[in-house]
C-alpha cells in the first residue's frame, strides 16, 4: 500500500476530519484530524489500511499559538508506510477522547502525555501517572512554561 | 490492587531492585498460591528527564544525552539522534562513514545481545552463562573502545559522519574476535540443548503468539520470536543496509527458548555483516565534501521542520520525533524506545503463570528499564 492511496483513503472516507495531508517521501505521511474523529478515524486506519502498530503517542507544546498537540505515529507490520496523525487542542483544556480501545498499547503512551502535558485522555482505563510522583501531577513538566527547570542551560552557545 | 484480595491471596512486590531485572521498577504480583493471579507494573524510579533536557540543550550537546537512554545501545540511540538531525539538514554521510557507523553498531547489537543472554541465564539460575558471556562481551567493548576511545558512552556519531576514522589494524583485531565468537555460539547452543532444566525453564513458557504480540505493539526479537519478520533494518533500511546480505532472524514458537535462539541467530547475522562492511568498506571522506560538517562541527541551526527517524535497536524499534524550530536547540524531541512497549506488554503474559516463571518471561524480554523509563 503506498501512500498516496493511503492519503487518498483517509481523505475520502473523512472528508470533514482530515486536514493538512502531506506526503513527506514514499514512507512517511502526515494528516491533521479533528479531536471528535480521531479515535474513529485510528480505527479505520486500523482496520482498513493496515496500520497496526501504533509507534508512539506524545504531545507538543505551542504556547504562543495557546495550542497544544497530541501526535499519534502509527505504522504497519506489514508496509512501510508511517503516518504521522495530528490533533490540535486548546492549552487550557485540551480533552480528546483516548484511544486504548482502539491501540492496546496506546495506554501507557497516553499517561505518560497526560502527566508532562496534561492533554486528559476521555475514557482511559486508568489514567494516572506513569513515570513522576503523584504529587507532581498539575506542574506539566514538558510545557514550555514550566518553572521548575533551568531553562537557560546553554542558551548563549550561538 | 489491595482492595481486590481474597483471603487466600497475597501481594508479593518484586523490586524496584531485584536481582530479576536490570533497573529499578517494581513489579507487584497479587499470587494465589504460586499462581500470579494479576500483576502491575510500576515505572518511574529513574526518570531522567531526557526528553525536556534534550530541548534545552543545542543538537551537537544532544549527541552526548542520547548515550544516557540506555548504556547498552548508547551508539544506536546516536544513529537515531543523528539521523533525526541529518534528515532535517537534509545531508547523508559519505560511503565510508555509513560503513564505520553500521560496523560500529552491529558491534554494539552483538555485545547488548551477550550480556542479555548472560542476563536471562543468571535470572533462572544458569549463572555460569552470565560469566562465559561477559568474556566474550569484554573483547567486543575493546573493539568498540579502539574506534570511540570509550566502553559505554562514546559521542561518536556526528552529523554528516563519524568522530575519527577506524583506527590502523581495525580489521585484523576484528577477525580473530568474531571467528572465536561463531564459535563460542555454537557452544552457547549446544550448552542450552543439552540442559534438561533450561529446557524445561525456557520451553513453552511466556508464550506470545503473533497476533498477541503485534497487538500489544511488541517488536525486535520478542517480535520475531514470534514469527513476523519485521526488522527495521530490512523494512526501511537507513545507512548501507540494503547493500548488505542478512536474513531476518525469526522462530515461530514465541516462548522464552525461542526469544534466546532469535538472538543467538541474530548474532551470527550480525558476524556476517561485520565481516561483509569489513571487507568492503570503501576508501573516501568521513563527512559530506563542501559541506561545514567536519571534524569542526560549527554550533548549527538547523532548518524548521519535523521529522520521525527509526532504526532497529537490539531490543526492537527505536524512534525518535524531532521538531526543529529552525534555532540551535530542538523544539521537541520523543524518544519512542523499544523496551517500553514491550514491558507494558509484561503483564499480560505473565498472568496465569507461576511466580517461578516470572523471573524467565522477564528476563527473556532482555529488558532495559532504563530505556523506558527515559
Amino acid at each position: 500500500m503506498d501512500a498516496k492511496t493511503i492519503i487518498e483513503s483517509l481523505t475520502g472516507k473523512f472528508p470533514e476530519a482530515i486536514s493538512e495531508t502531506g506526503i513527506e517521501s514514499p514512507i512517511r505521511i502526515r494528516a491533521y484530524v479533528d479531536k471528535e474523529k480521531a479515535k474513529e478515524v485510528c480505527q479505520y486506519l486500523k482496520d482498513s489500511l493496515q496500520f497496526d502498530h501504533l509507534c508512539s503517542v506524545c504531545g507538543v507544546d505551542y504556547p504562543q499559538r495557546n495550542e497544544l498537540e497530541s501526535v499519534y505515529h502509527i505504522a504497519s507490520y506489514d508496509h512501510p508506510v508511517v503516518l504521522m496523525l495530528k490533533v490540535r487542542l486548546p492549552r487550557d483544556a485540551p480533552e480528546i477522547e483516548s484511544i486504548v480501545p482502539v491501540y492496546w498499547n496506546a495506554n501507557w503512551y497516553e499517561r505518560e502525555t497526560y502527566e508532562l502535558y496534561g492533554i486528559v485522555f476521555k475514557n482511559h482505563p486508568n489514567l494516572k501517572t506513569l513515570v513522576l510522583p503523584e504529587e507532581m501531577l498539575g506542574e506539566w513538566p514538558l510545557r514550555k512554561d514550566y518553572e521548575g527547570f533551568p531553562n537557560k542551560t546553554a542558551r548563549n552557545l550561538v | 490492587m489491595e482492595e481486590m484480595l481474597e483471603s487466600n491471596e497475597m501481594i508479593v512486590h518484586l523490586g524496584p531492585q531485584h536481582p530479576m531485572q536490570p533497573g529499578p521498577f517494581r513489579l507487584n504480583l497479587r499470587l494465589k498460591g504460586e499462581t500470579v493471579m494479576d500483576a502491575e507494573v510500576e515505572l518511574g524510579y529513574i526518570h531522567k528527564g531526557i526528553e525536556k533536557i534534550l530541548e534545552n540543550k543545542t543538537y551537537l550537546q544532544g549527541i552526548t544525552i542520547v548515550d544516557r537512554i540506555c548504556y547498552l545501545v548508547a551508539l544506536t540511540n546516536e544513529e537515531c539522534f543523528v539521523g533525526c538531525v541529518e534528515k532535517l539538514l537534509g545531508i547523508e554521510p559519505p560511503a565510508r562513514s555509513q560503513y564505520i557507523r553500521v560496523i560500529l553498531e552491529e558491534l554494539s547489537r552483538l555485545q547488548s545481545h551477550l550480556l542479555g543472554m548472560g542476563e536471562f541465564g543468571e535470572f533462572i539460575g544458569f549463572v555460569s552463562m552470565f560469566m562465559y558471556t561477559i568474556k566474550e562481551r569484554e573483547d567486543i567493548l575493546t573493539l568498540i573502545d579502539m574506534v570511540t576511545g570509550a566502553r559505554v558512552t562514546h559521542s561518536y556519531l556526528k552529523f554528516g559522519g563519524v568522530r575519527d576514522d577506524l583506527p590502523a589494524g581495525f580489521k585484523e583485531k576484528a577477525l580473530p574476535v568474531l571467528n572465536n565468537l561463531k564459535k563460542v555460539i555454537s557452544d552457547y547452543e549446544e550448552m542450552f540443548q543439552s540442559d534438561r532444566i533450561y529446557r524445561e525453564r525456557t520451553e513453552g513458557v511466556g508464550i506470545l503468539t503473533a497476533d498477541v504480540a503485534k497487538s500489544l505493539g511488541v517488536s525486535g526479537p520478542a517480535l520475531r520470536a514470534t514469527g513476523v519478520p519485521f526488522d527495521i533494518r530490512k523494512n526501511e533500511p537507513y545507512l548501507v543496509y540494503e547493500d548488505l546480505d542478512f536474513k531476518v532472524c525469526t522462530e515461530t514458537a514465541g516462548d522464552c527458548a525461542a526469544r534466546v535462539r532469535v538472538r543467538l541467530n541474530e548474532m551470527r547475522e550480525s558476524i556476517y555483516i561485520l565481516e561483509q562492511c569489513l571487507d568492503q568498506i570503501p576508501n573516501g571522506p568521513l563527512f559530506p565534501e563542501g559541506t561545514p560538517y567536519g571534524r569542526r562541527t560549527p554550533v548549527m541551526r538547523v532548518p524548521a521542520g519535523e521529522v520521525f527517524h527509526r532504526v532497529e535497536d537490539p531490543r526492537g524499534e527505536m524512534g525518535m520525533y524531532m521538531i526543529s524550530d529552525g534555532t540551535d536547540k530542538p523544539y521537541r524531541v520523543k524518544v519512542r524506545g523499544p523496551y517500553f512497549p514491550t514491558l507494558q506488554a509484561l503483564p499480560p503474559l505473565i498472568i496465569g503463570t507461576t511466580v517461578a516463571d516470572v523471573a524467565a518471561i522477564s528476563g527473556s524480554m532482555d529488558g532495559c528499564t532504563s530505556e523506558a523509563d527515559r
